[in-house]
């Protein structure tokens, strides 16, 4: 069984996630042969609609749907800081008119993927809506985990940063404690919500969160961009309490804790150079197996377009 | 039910298809290649015959999900279980083998397929049962059981590794 | 016009929990008998009240009507239209139009629309600020001399502490009171919703309840020092009302309002970003339903309002931050608050008449509109075995945005009658 859309992780079933975890992994054998396309989505149109800036989830989404031979096309929107709900009303009405087949949404404001979902019949992917959600992100990260820790129940994962406005940081949350990974997070305690499940530990202070004695450490990009009121003094004291330093990342490879992060990475911040040279830092193996997750929920997902009878899986050898 | 095979019935469609392959290619300078689901299976016992006339060749497994011509028109698509292509595709002699040969449309996506991984000298095709009923242009050239089949009837195919046992069943279709 | 007799209806009252089952007779706006038997002559209108309750119309102090400057949503003439068919035959309106009502001109701009287009009496609010915009105080006895009895900045607080206090001295002279809409804005954030679980789970900044909280206690403490009259409007946190509880009790001059929405509702009705619950101040938690339900009873408010807030249904149907806050209310109040109290036994008509009634129109320097002989008619017929489906089709206000829309409730309103005449027969 399938869904039209992927919004969130919250809604979507524990097998539903294994199986999406599962599937990515065919995709990524593609990757070796020298014809990496297949022709699964030939004929169907994909539409990106990115409001926020992005270039490593744009194209990320953009290689994965050629790669299932789609027809991908740009949504020109405009960029700005903030886009009212009008404009991406009209802009809902001229989606239904282009009956596209997937679309896939990046917005500010939370709730636009969802408000498009129901107003078309196209399949449409959430690929970040403000600080609420990013499943494709949290799915990639679920995959990357698994391929380390095959069997994930019992792990340990301590997220670290700004927890608060990361939508990175709830949707792999509930990813990971969907797949019985134990979760915990780590920052300034103006940037660890309060709300949210109390399953998961909250640690202000780095050493107490070290000596829970994580299987994986995920680290948030800290900026200061994102910031209108003051959340902590300044990115230097972010780092002295916060950050991989060297002298904490020669711990953190000691006791072969893995590092991941979903990039882009801003070293001096969250990370010290060191950890990307580190064999067991996960980020590159994150942003291939990104391309692999996103094919195979587009392989997954079914659209309301014409074209869909009842049928069942036939053979028609 | 219209008509059946045993385990025996398809023991012996395996056993002629590897002799034919045999006598065809002495120099065993070929390939196998089983198509899922089950005609993975047919070419593992195929393997296994030919070993035991002395022939050694290695075996892949595809997997034509993604290459499939009816995806659009499926509820759902069919879960993905990946291929497995252990030698190289360009210049290759490859059979590929699968458990029924009905309209060819698998024939199809496994040759395009096969052709996104390299460029084959050679492809024959192996099937263990040939049901008739063509809708492409596609002929097997090691087949070991055909069996005769109304279009809309259903040939049920079960074997030991996939399904626990070895029998196969063609029943009417109630809906004709 | 010819007399009116409602014969065998239950009369409420906010001095008696037991409804009295008489008939009630209507002559020259006043009604002139309440008893067993009436006899009608033959030019006397008859309605039968059997089964149903004979009310005093309610009387609501928190209404945005959004004439002048935003017709498309609700205009005094809809909106007084909206409060008949709800059971309501007195309204205050709140001054945040375009341009806002901060001065004697724009009071009698109201006047005159409501004298124009309305069918029962409008009164209005004014401005404590020109413009509603915090810097100057507004023609503050200009517009009490027209008879604004409510002074409030509502839809915002008044940030400068300085500038309400001068206010709050200044209009000590005069019969008015202020009203507060409580806010601190830098603790606001987008004013989408409750800071909690619902925030955290739909990845919106919430608004915590302390930013209400403490511009209550901040207003309230200047009004006792400066000796005004205070009135906090639509509450709508546990703490909240307890700080006015313990206000009440140090003997601050101040007034309560609670509205349906908050008794009724709580964060986790917004679900999937139905906006249909967003309003300012945000529905908060089921422990706060609870506890402003016992503050209802026990009197900590004073009274019931809605503040009826239409929109658009475009505006309403934006992403749940851009949308704007509220919901209307006044076709929905009374039907509600009956399904949902009086008919489980929650509290009783007494209790409706008391703060829905009779103290809105105590706060406003009227008379309440008690059904006792000599009093003048201004009462409602309600069927509890009734029912009301609020389709658009039912409802006389521009605007949908009613999280009952659609919805089949028990009880409905059958009759409206002001004075003489029958505004509403069902």
């Amino acid at each position: 069984m399938t869904r039209k859309d992927l919004l969130d992780i919250e809604s979507l079933r524990r097998e539903e996630i294994e199986h999406l975890l599962d599937q990515a992994a065919p995709f990524k054998e593609l990757f070796t042969r020298s014809v990496k396309k297949v022709p699964a989505l030939k004929g169907k149109s994909v539409l990106t609609l990115f409001y926020e800036p992005s270039t490593r989830t744009l194209s990320s989404f953009e290689v994965a749907a050629k790669r299932l031979s789609a027809d991908v096309t740009t949504f020109d929107v405009p960029h700005s800081s903030v886009v009212k709900g009008e404009s991406v009303r009209d802009t809902i009405a001229t989606l239904q008119a282009m009956r596209t087949d997937y679309i896939i949404v990046r917005n500010q404001m939370a709730g636009i993927p969802l408000a498009i979902a129901r107003a078309t019949k196209a399949s449409v992917i959430n690929a970040g809506d403000g600080a609420h959600s990013h499943p494709t992100q949290a799915l990639l990260d679920g995959f990357t985990f698994k391929e380390v820790f095959p069997e994930p129940a019992g792990k340990k994962l301590l997220i670290i940063g700004d927890i608060l406005h990361s939508r990175v940081a709830r949707s792999t949350s509930t990813l990971m404690r969907k797949l019985g990974v134990e979760v915990a997070w780590l920052g300034p305690g103006s940037l660890v919500p309060k709300h949210g499940p109390s399953e998961i530990k909250r640690f202000t202070n780095y050493d107490e969160a070290m000596k829970w004695s994580p299987d994986a450490v995920y680290l948030l990009r800290i900026q200061m961009e994102r910031q209108s009121a003051p959340f902590f003094p300044s990115l230097r004291e972010y780092t002295k309490l916060y950050g991989i330093t060297q002298e904490r990342f020669k711990r953190i490879a000691d006791q072969g804790t893995y590092i991941m992060h979903p990039g882009p990475v801003n070293r001096g911040v969250e990370l010290c150079d060191d950890v990307m040279q580190y064999q067991r830092c996960l980020i590159d193996q994150q942003v291939e197996n990104g391309i692999a997750t996103r094919m195979a929920v587009l392989y997954w997902l079914k659209p309301d377009t014409a074209g869909n009878e009842s049928l069942t899986d036939e053979d028609t050898n | 039910m219209l008509s059946t095979l045993t385990e025996a019935d398809i023991s012996n469609g395996v056993k002629a298809i590897a002799e034919q392959i045999g006598q065809c290619n002495p120099d065993g300078k070929f390939v196998l290649v089983g198509v899922r689901s089950r005609g993975d299976e047919v070419a593992a016992r195929i393997l296994e015959q030919l070993s035991k006339i002395g022939i050694e060749v290695p075996m892949g497994i595809l997997d034509i999900s993604l290459y499939r011509d009816d995806l659009a028109h499926l509820n759902s698509n069919p879960k993905l279980q990946g291929s497995e292509l252990p030698f190289p595709v360009d210049k290759a002699h490859i059979i590929l083998v699968d458990d029924v040969l009905f309209t060819g449309r698998t024939v199809r996506a496994a040759i395009d397929a096969i052709m996104d991984y390299g460029r084959p000298a050679k492809i024959d095709l192996a099937v263990l049962i040939d049901r008739g009923h063509r809708e492409l242009p596609f002929a097997p050239d090691y087949v070991g059981i055909h069996l005769e089949t109304q279009r809309l009837d259903y040939v049920d195919v079960k074997l030991k590794g996939t399904d626990g046992v070895d029998f196969v069943e063609v029943t009417q279709n109630n809906k004709a | 016009m010819a007399s009116l007799l409602i014969k065998k209806a239950s009369i409420a009252s906010e001095d008696n929990d037991d409804l009295l089952p008489a008939d009630v007779l209507v002559e020259n706006g006043l009604i002139t008998k309440i008893g067993n038997d009436i006899e009608a002559d033959s030019a006397t209108r008859v309605i039968d009240g059997s089964g149903k309750i004979l009310s005093p119309a309610m009387f609501d102090t928190h209404i945005h009507m959004r004439e002048p400057g935003q017709e498309a949503k609700e205009t005094i003439k809809s909106g007084t239209e909206a409060a008949i068919n709800g059971g309501i035959t007195g309204v205050v309106l709140m001054p945040n139009t375009s341009p806002a009502i901060d001065s004697a001109a724009m009071v009698r701009t109201i006047y005159d629309i409501a004298e124009r287009d309305a069918r029962i009496p409008v009164y209005t609010s004014g401005c404590i600020t020109k413009g509603r915009e915090g810097k100057e105080l507004a023609g503050i006895d200009g517009m009490l001399q027209l008879g604004v009895k409510m002074l409030t900045d509502d839809g915002d607080a008044v940030p400068d502490m300085m500038l309400l206090k001068r206010a709050m001295e200044y209009a000590s002279e005069f019969d008015c009171f202020f009203a507060s809409h409580c806010e601190v804005l830098e603790l606001s954030g987008p004013r989408a919703l409750n800071e909690g679980k619902v925030s955290y789970k739909l990845g919106i900044q919430g608004t915590p309840a302390c930013s209400e909280e403490i511009c209550m206690d901040r207003d309230i403490r200047l009004a006792h020092a400066t000796g005004a009259r205070l009135h906090i409007q639509h509450v709508s946190s546990k703490i909240g009302m307890e700080t006015i509880r313990w206000w009440k009790q140090m003997g601050a001059k101040v007034t309560a309002e609670v509205s349906p929405h908050h008794l009724l509702f709580n964060e986790e009705d917004i679900g999937n970003y139905d906006t249909h619950y967003k309003m300012n101040p945000p529905l908060r938690t089921a422990e706060d339903n609870a506890a402003l339900l016992q503050g209802l009873k026990e009197g900590v408010f004073d009274i019931i309002a809605t503040d009826h807030a239409p929109h658009t249904p475009f505006e309403k149907e934006q992403d749940f931050v851009s949308a704007p806050n509220g919901i209307t209310g006044l076709e929905t109040a009374v039907v509600s608050l009956f399904h949902h109290y009086i008919n489980k036994g929650e509290f009783g008509w007494s209790l409706l008449v008391n703060r829905y009634s009779a103290q809105p129109r105590r706060m406003m320097g009227l008379d309440p509109v008690a059904i006792v002989e000599g009093g003048r008619a201004d009462f409602i017929l309600f069927d509890p075995k009734g029912e009301t489906t609020f389709s658009p089709d039912f409802m006389c206000s521009k605007s949908e945005n009613t999280p009952f829309l659609n919805k089949t409730l028990d009880g409905s309103i059958d009759l409206v009658v002001v004075g003489d005449d029958i505004l509403l027969q069902r």
